[in-house]
C-alpha cells in the first residue's frame, strides 16, 4: 500500500496537442479547459488515478483479445515478413 | 386497448407466483426499469414506468404471471439486459415488468452435437468464460457483448460484429422455449429437434418469433450453436483520403472470398472528425486520414495468417494505408464493449455538454451507401440547425450478411443528444427526423433496422410501407397469438390489429 505523496497528484502541464485537445500524461487527451466552460467543468484528477485508469484499460483490452482468441496477429509483422 | 389494473391482490397473486423476494413495487425499482438507450423522450419518463417489476427464475413461474395477466387485462412487457437501442423493453402502458435477469443458468452442455442450453438472463461474456474451459465459444457478438442478455438478443434478433463469419443471432440460436402471449410454453425452431440446425418440416416458426419485441411472448429458454474457440484474431484498419476510395475499398475486401473474415467496417468523413475530436486512438492521426476501414478475422492459425497476408494485400492496392498494430488490435478490442464509453458532445461553438448516444440503423446494399449517407447527413445538420441539443457522431456501416460479409450493410449514423434540455418540441423534431431516415432507407431498396429493431417512434411508422402486404399478415398474426392484447401492447403499432375491438 503506497501512502499520500505530493508528486504523484499534480498532473504535469498540459501541452496542447490540436485546437480542441490537450495532453498532461501519454495516450490521455483532454478536452481544452477551455471548452469546459459553459455547462460543466473538468474535475481535479490526481495523476495516479489517471495512470491508474489507463493501465487499467490495457488490462481490459488485453483481456478481451485472450477472451476472444488464444493468439493475436501483428499485421506489422506479416507485412515485414512480406517484403 | 388494455387497461392497468395492478391492485394489491394482483400483487398478492404475483407474489405467490414468483416469491416474496422476487416482486417489486418499490419506486426504484420500477423507475430504473422504464427505459433503455433507445432514444427516450426522458421529460415524460413517467409516461413509462411500469406498475410493477417481477423476476422469475422458472418458464412455469413467467407462464403463471402471462396468464394471470390475461385473467385482469394488464400489460406485460418483457425485459432482459435492457440494452436495446430500440425500445422493445420501454413500457407504453405501464403494467408488469417481468425481468428476466434471474433465469441466468447454464442448463446443458453439449459437446458431441455442439450446443449449450440456456436460460434467457445468462450475458454472452459470462456464458464464453465458462464456456472457454472446454475450447468452445457461442461467437454473438454486440457492442453491448458485456452487457446484454440472450432473451433480449432473441428480441430483437440482433446482429453480430462478427456475424460474416459465424452468423448472427438468428442463426446462432437454433431453438427455444417461449411463453405465448396466453401463457402456454412451446419450442421453436427449424422443425421440432431441439439441437437440430436445419429442418423441412412445418413453418419455419422460429423465425416468426426472432424479433418479437415483447410483443408475441416471453423467451424462457434457449439452445445456442457452439464454435471451436478461434486460435488466432487478426484486426488490420486502413486510413484512406476520401470517402470514395474507402467505400470501394470496404467493397473490394468484403468481397475477398477469405473464410475467416469476420466483418467489416467503413468510418465515414464525419465518424473521423468525431474521432479525432473526442477518441484518443484517433486524435494524433494526421489530417490526410479522412476515412477508415476496420476489418478482422478469426479461425485457426493456419487460415488467419495466410488470409490476413492477403486482407492486408487487398487493403493497400485498393488505397489503403495500414494503421499500425496498436491502434488496430486496441480499437478493434474496444468494439466488443462500446456501451462503456463516457458520452459527451458539442455545441457548435465548441462548448462540451453532456450528451447521450443514440444511434440509427438500417440495412442498405453497398451500391447505396454514399447516396444514403449524404441524405442521412443532411437530415442531422438540419435537426442542429434548429435545437443545439442534437450533434452529428458521424456513420459506420459493417458488413451485415451472415457467413459470407458482402451485399448489404449494418448503417448507423449516431447523434449526441443532450437529453436533460429536452422538450416536446425537440423530441417532435427528432422523431420526424428518425421517420426522415427512415424513409430514406427504404427509398433506397434497404430496411429500416438491421439490428435494433424498428419500433422506435419515428420509423416505425413507416413498417407498413415497408412490409407492404405482409403487414396484414403480421397484424393477423398478433391478433390470433394475443388475443387481448396483453403482450407489449401498443409497440409496433400492433394496436392496429385491434381496431375493431378484441377478438
Amino acid at each position: 500500500m503506497i501512502g499520500f505523496r505530493l508528486s504523484a497528484q499534480r498532473p504535469p502541464d498540459p501541452r496542447r496537442i490540436n485546437d480542441v485537445v490537450v495532453q498532461r500524461i501519454e495516450h490521455v487527451y483532454e478536452v481544452d479547459p477551455a471548452l469546459m466552460r459553459d455547462h460543466f467543468q473538468q474535475h481535479d484528477f490526481p495523476a495516479w488515478d489517471t495512470r491508474r485508469i489507463v493501465d487499467s484499460r490495457w488490462e481490459h483490452l488485453a483481456w478481451m483479445h485472450a477472451h476472444w482468441a488464444d493468439s493475436v496477429v501483428s499485421g506489422e509483422e506479416l507485412m515485414s515478413t512480406e517484403e | 386497448m388494455t387497461a392497468t389494473l395492478v391492485t394489491d391482490p394482483v400483487i398478492d397473486e404475483l407474489i405467490g407466483i414468483c416469491g416474496p423476494d422476487n416482486v417489486f413495487a418499490d419506486k426504484s425499482s420500477r423507475v430504473n426499469r422504464a427505459r433503455v438507450p433507445a432514444p427516450f423522450p426522458v421529460h415524460r419518463w413517467a409516461e413509462h414506468v411500469p406498475d410493477v417489476v417481477v423476476l422469475p427464475t422458472t418458464a412455469e413461474q413467467v407462464s403463471e404471471v402471462v396468464k394471470l395477466a390475461n385473467r385482469h387485462r394488464i400489460p406485460v412487457v418483457p425485459r432482459a439486459g435492457g440494452t436495446g437501442l430500440t425500445d422493445g423493453a420501454v413500457p407504453l402502458r405501464q403494467g408488469i415488468v417481468v425481468d428476466v435477469k434471474l433465469m441466468n443458468k447454464i442448463l446443458e452442455l453439449d459437446l458431441d452435437d455442439r450446443t449449450v442450453t440456456v436460460q434467457p438472463g445468462i450475458n454472452m461474456l459470462k456464458l464464453n468464460e465458462e464456456l472457454q474451459k472446454y475450447g468452445v465459444i457461442y461467437p454473438d457478438d454486440p457492442a453491448s457483448y458485456p452487457c446484454s442478455l440472450v432473451g433480449g438478443r432473441i428480441g430483437t434478433s440482433g446482429w453480430s460484429l462478427i456475424g460474416g463469419r459465424y452468423g448472427h443471432t438468428r442463426d446462432l440460436v437454433i431453438s427455444f422455449q417461449i411463453v405465448l402471449p396466453t401463457g402456454e410454453l412451446i419450442w421453436v425452431g427449424d422443425g421440432g429437434g431441439r439441437k437440430v440446425r436445419k429442418s423441412s418440416t412445418g413453418y419455419q416458426l422460429k423465425h416468426l418469433f426472432m424479433g418479437h419485441q415483447g410483443t408475441l411472448g416471453i423467451v424462457t429458454e434457449a439452445v445456442l450453436e457452439l464454435v471451436p474457440r478461434p486460435e488466432a484474431e487478426f484486426a488490420a484498419f486502413f486510413s484512406y483520403p476520401d470517402y470514395e476510395t474507402a467505400w470501394r475499398s470496404t467493397g473490394a475486401l468484403a468481397r475477398s472470398g477469405l473464410a475467416t473474415l469476420a466483418g467489416v467496417v467503413l468510418f465515414d468523413e464525419w465518424k473521423l472528425a468525431y474521432l479525432r475530436r473526442d477518441d484518443e486512438a484517433y486524435i494524433p492521426q494526421p489530417d490526410d486520414v479522412r476515412c477508415v476501414v476496420a476489418t478482422a478475422m478469426y479461425g485457426t492459425t493456419d487460415e488467419v495468417r495466410p488470409g490476413a497476408k492477403r486482407l492486408l494485400r487487398i487493403g493497400k492496392d485498393t488505397g489503403g494505408a495500414y494503421l499500425g498494430d496498436e491502434i488496430s488490435q486496441g480499437d478493434w478490442a474496444s468494439r466488443h464493449d462500446r456501451y462503456a464509453t463516457p458520452l459527451h458532445g458539442r455545441l457548435r461553438d465548441g462548448q462540451v455538454v453532456p450528451m447521450s448516444w443514440h444511434c440509427e440503423d438500417a440495412s442498405i446494399n453497398w451500391t447505396q451507401l454514399p447516396a444514403v449517407r449524404e441524405k442521412w447527413h443532411d437530415i442531422v445538420a438540419r435537426l442542429g440547425d434548429r435545437f443545439r441539443i442534437f450533434d452529428d457522431w458521424g456513420m459506420f456501416a459493417y458488413t451485415n450478411a451472415a457467413f459470407k460479409p458482402w451485399g448489404d450493410y449494418l448503417t448507423e449514423i449516431d447523434v449526441g443528444i443532450w437529453e436533460q434540455e429536452l422538450d416536446d418540441e425537440a423530441w417532435d423534431a427528432w422523431v420526424t427526423a428518425k421517420r426522415d431516415i427512415a424513409a430514406v432507407s427504404i427509398a433506397h431498396g434497404g430496411s429500416i433496422s438491421a439490428c435494433h429493431g424498428a419500433c422506435r417512434a419515428g420509423e416505425v411508422d413507416l413498417v407498413p410501407e415497408e412490409m407492404g402486404g405482409g403487414w396484414d399478415v403480421m397484424k393477423k398474426v398478433k391478433r390470433v397469438l394475443d388475443p387481448l392484447n396483453i403482450m407489449n401492447p401498443g409497440k409496433y403499432l400492433l394496436d392496429q390489429a385491434y381496431e375493431d375491438g378484441p377478438s
